[in-house]
């Protein structure tokens, strides 16, 4: 009897503990489920078109969440990755036209390496000259957008269409299969989700951002770590880069969109439970809430909500989860 | 023993120095630690214990000197340098993730699971759940993880830097049988501790620092406590009491506890603080003491009970409604309280801005305030820029002395003498006898016993959220005495 009950207790704890660990992801990927569901209600038919809008076009803002979560989950913030996801784009569809498939393939793979080497040296650059991060990488924000307008001065470019179909289900970016935007997303979560947690060098970047004395006495070599999480974070933005041109089939170097995708990069990673401060967090919430984030779009205006107030609504809802999860932390708090 | 000095040493380290600046933290220091004995590494705060074991572990590195294990020079340049060469160090502050579960933490060190649990089956955590956050555990929980962490490493020295100051008396006794069992296996403890008693019992040999030199290297039962102290302040010296002749406190009382609850850990405590005494809380770990000072500064509510103020019902919500009542906390941890990058003045001057006259200036006395609290502590404020670069106690003097320049009426001290050495000790004790003879209640927890006798007027025992016993002289109780109720076992002592 006594056995049986204290199991139940353990049970019940440990269902508290993954609680605690995971709530935040699980709670984020149900408010885009209701999402969904919602808007499903608000369209007249929602089938493989309205979902594959809604996923190919959160691709872009997805991925570099995830890059800027493993940033600052290490304790960094890099709002550079606006830009080297413009940077990419720009490159990959100057370079992309007209080539074969296998061609824009060797061409995706060089750029992302590329990137990630050079957000690498931005890292570096950071534990050399300790200047902050969100200063070197604003300076970062400007030079890569720079580079793109001289690399492609006007909007242009191109993709192959089996290179297009890639990220989108289709070789002409609008279609109705999305299957190959979800299982690319699932992928690059899963992959970058796991290494995190699992690998001895994935948890050096929670080290360093949690702790960076106790993580240096563990023996994490924290200038190493730093420039690793950078170095992901710009390989992960060289794959929202590759996103956006295979999306729209061209290349657009504008400084507005870099910068606007820096803060969305930001706020999803906000709203998907990682601590600004470092060392807490989950990609795979950060990935669940660039959806949201993307789908309170066609959602306002189904709902005939002026465009420039759907970005109010945006913003009251980062505010609204974040002070339910302050609540819901200070109550947990109370009660240990 | 000369056959020991036939055999090559484990660690022989020869004239480490390391200057910080003008200051110099490590002048000229040499240690030398055999296979199969346990090192105590001694000297009063400043005396560069700090740093060498710093070095050694590869944190910073050496300005100057050599370090070689088994004969063979090795550079150290990082912790996983030193790591390699086998070493193991546990810091004073554990060096877990604190957002990472514990299976994590062991997963990015590389350790193996089922040695530790080993370990932690011998310091009697058997059942520790490796999911959990280490943020969540207690601070000496997670110094006994971090020591099976390091055994699990294998070391062939391994070095502890204050480890016993957060453990209550059977949780040290644990780490005691462990290095034994250690040293059985012919390995090596390098073991820096303030408390003398436990040198004395288990160390095989002690090299002494002092002003940045090793002064002396002896083993510790030969000339016993008093030659140890002597060869640390490099005089003679007694341990010096502060308790007043004859107990004539006050009668007004300052501070009442009535019936206080908080969850299962403080369980109806009840006491009267007078003005002009120093009441003394002995306690193992964890019997609620640190509840209790978290309410009664207002850190915390009571689920229970009400806390009067020279009579009138005090409801804090915060520290801050305490403190207007003159209700004040020095807390252990003492970089908690402090700001660590400001400086020496500014930090006495902070709690002076509650004091903001109406149009937002200090009141005209702030740099007066500051400056008597800096005399009367006698505050070494060379390093004055940054508090964080002060040794431990001038920190906590200056935790005090934040209080003193802006006033108070009861001192809610806990474990003010945590790690500090005993020289610090005895001003920070002479101090609190001071500003009691001037009428402040002073409310004292200290995790060492030996030394409640040697300040309080007047002392309850704590044992699992309740006082079970007074003793109103407390210059009587000796450390047995009070170790024996601290374990809830009344009557035992005579």
């Amino acid at each position: 009897m006594t056995a049986i009950s204290s199991s139940e207790a353990l049970g019940g704890s440990q269902l508290r503990d993954w609680l605690r660990h995971h709530g935040w992801t699980l709670g984020v990927w149900l408010l885009l489920g209701a999402l969904v569901v919602w808007y499903s209600t608000l369209v007249p038919s929602f089938g493989g078109f309205e979902l594959s809008l809604i996923v190919n076009n959160s691709l872009p803002i997805a991925f570099l969440a995830l890059g800027q979560a493993v940033i600052v989950i290490a304790g960094g913030i890099d709002l550079g990755v606006g830009s080297m996801m413009v940077l990419t784009n720009v490159v990959a569809a100057k370079y992309m036209e007209g080539e074969s498939f296998a061609v824009a393939i060797l061409i995706a793979v060089v750029l992302i390496a590329a990137a990630a080497i050079l957000n690498g040296i931005v890292g570096w650059i950071i534990n050399v000259s300790k200047v902050p991060d969100i200063v070197i990488t604003l300076a970062t924000l400007f030079i890569f957008a720079g580079f793109a307008l001289a690399i492609l001065p006007s909007p242009g470019g191109g993709a192959p269409g089996r290179f297009r179909w890639l990220f989108t289900g289709s070789e002409s970016g609008i279609g109705r299969n999305a299957w190959p935007a979800i299982i690319m997303l699932a992928l690059a979560t899963q992959v970058v989700g796991l290494w995190l947690v699992k690998t001895r060098n994935g948890l050096s970047l929670y080290a360093l951002g949690s702790d960076p004395t106790a993580a240096y006495l563990s023996g994490v070599r924290n200038s190493k770590a730093k420039i690793l999480s950078y170095a992901i974070g710009g390989g992960l933005a060289a794959m929202a880069g590759l996103a956006t041109t295979a999306l729209t089939g061209s290349g657009s170097p504008r400084l507005s969109i870099a910068s606007t995708a820096t803060l969305n990069s930001v706020a999803a990673i906000v709203l998907g439970g990682i601590a600004l401060t470092g060392g807490i967090g989950s990609v795979v919430g950060a990935s669940g809430a660039a959806i949201v984030l993307f789908i309170l779009n066609p959602i306002l205006t189904a709902r005939g909500v002026d465009p420039n107030s759907a970005r109010v609504i945006q913003g009251l809802l980062i505010i609204f989860v974040l002070m339910i999860a302050g609540v819901l932390e200070q109550r947990r708090q109370r009660r240990s | 023993m000369t056959t020991m000095t036939t055999t090559k040493p484990l660690l022989a380290a020869e004239n480490l120095a390391k200057r910080y600046g003008a200051v110099i933290a490590l002048e000229s220091a040499s240690l030398t630690v055999q296979p199969g004995e346990i090192h105590a590494l001694l000297g009063a705060n400043g005396a560069g214990k700090s740093t060498l074991v710093k070095i050694l572990s590869g944190v910073i590195s050496a300005d100057n000197g050599s370090v070689a294990v088994d004969g063979t020079p090795i550079r150290l340049r990082n912790p996983d340098d030193s790591m390699s060469a086998g070493l193991a160090t546990v810091f004073q502050d554990p060096a877990l993730i604190p957002d990472l579960t514990i299976e994590q933490n062991f997963r990015m060190t590389g350790v193996d699971r089922t040695i530790v649990q080993e370990w932690l089956v011998k310091l009697d955590i058997p059942e520790l759940d490796f999911d959990s956050i280490v943020r969540d555990l207690p601070l000496p929980l997670l110094r006994l993880v971090d020591l099976a962490r390091a055994l699990a490493h294998d070391p062939r020295l391994l070095m502890l830097d204050e480890i016993t100051a957060a453990l209550s008396a059977d949780q040290a006794e644990l780490v005691f049988g462990v290095m034994r069992e250690w040293k059985e296996r012919g390995r090596s403890v390098l073991f820096i501790s303030h408390r003398l008693t436990e040198v004395l019992h288990i160390c095989d040999q002690a090299t002494i620092l002092r002003n940045g030199h090793d002064v002396e290297s002896l083993a510790p039962g030969e000339g016993g406590e008093a030659r140890l102290v002597s060869a640390m302040l490099g005089e003679d010296h007694h341990e010096s009491s502060a308790v007043r002749e004859g107990t004539n406190t006050g009668d007004h009382v300052v501070l009442e506890a009535r019936d206080l609850h908080r969850l299962d850990k403080v369980n109806g405590v009840s006491f009267e603080l007078r003005a002009g005494e120093i009441l003394g809380i002995a306690a193992l770990e964890g019997q609620g003491q640190d509840q209790l000072f978290q309410i009664l500064s207002g850190d915390r509510r009571p689920s229970g009970g009400e806390i009067l103020v020279n009579g009138e019902p005090l409801v804090a919500h915060s520290p801050y409604d305490a403190i207007r009542e003159g209700v004040v906390l020095v807390p252990a941890d003492r970089l908690h309280a402090l700001l660590p990058q400001r400086s020496v003045r500014e930090n006495l001057a902070t709690p002076l801005y509650n004091r903001l006259s109406r149009w937002f200036r200090l009141e005209s006395d702030e740099k007066e305030r500051v400056d008597g609290a800096i005399d009367r502590l006698d505050i070494d404020i060379r390093a004055a820029s940054q508090v964080r670069q002060l040794s431990g106690g001038n920190q906590q003097k200056v935790t005090i002395g934040r209080w003193l320049a802006a006033g108070f009426r009861t001192l809610l001290c806990f474990d003010p003498t945590r790690g500090i050495d005993i020289q610090t000790k005895a001003q920070i004790y002479q101090l609190l006898r001071e500003l009691a003879d001037e009428g402040a209640a002073v409310l004292l927890y200290s995790s060492e016993l030996r030394e409640i006798p040697l300040v309080c007027d007047r002392t309850l025992v704590m044992y699992n959220g309740q006082v079970v016993d007074e003793i109103a002289d407390a210059r009587t109780a000796t450390e047995s005495s009070l170790l024996t109720a601290a374990h809830g076992l009344e009557g035992v002592s005579t």
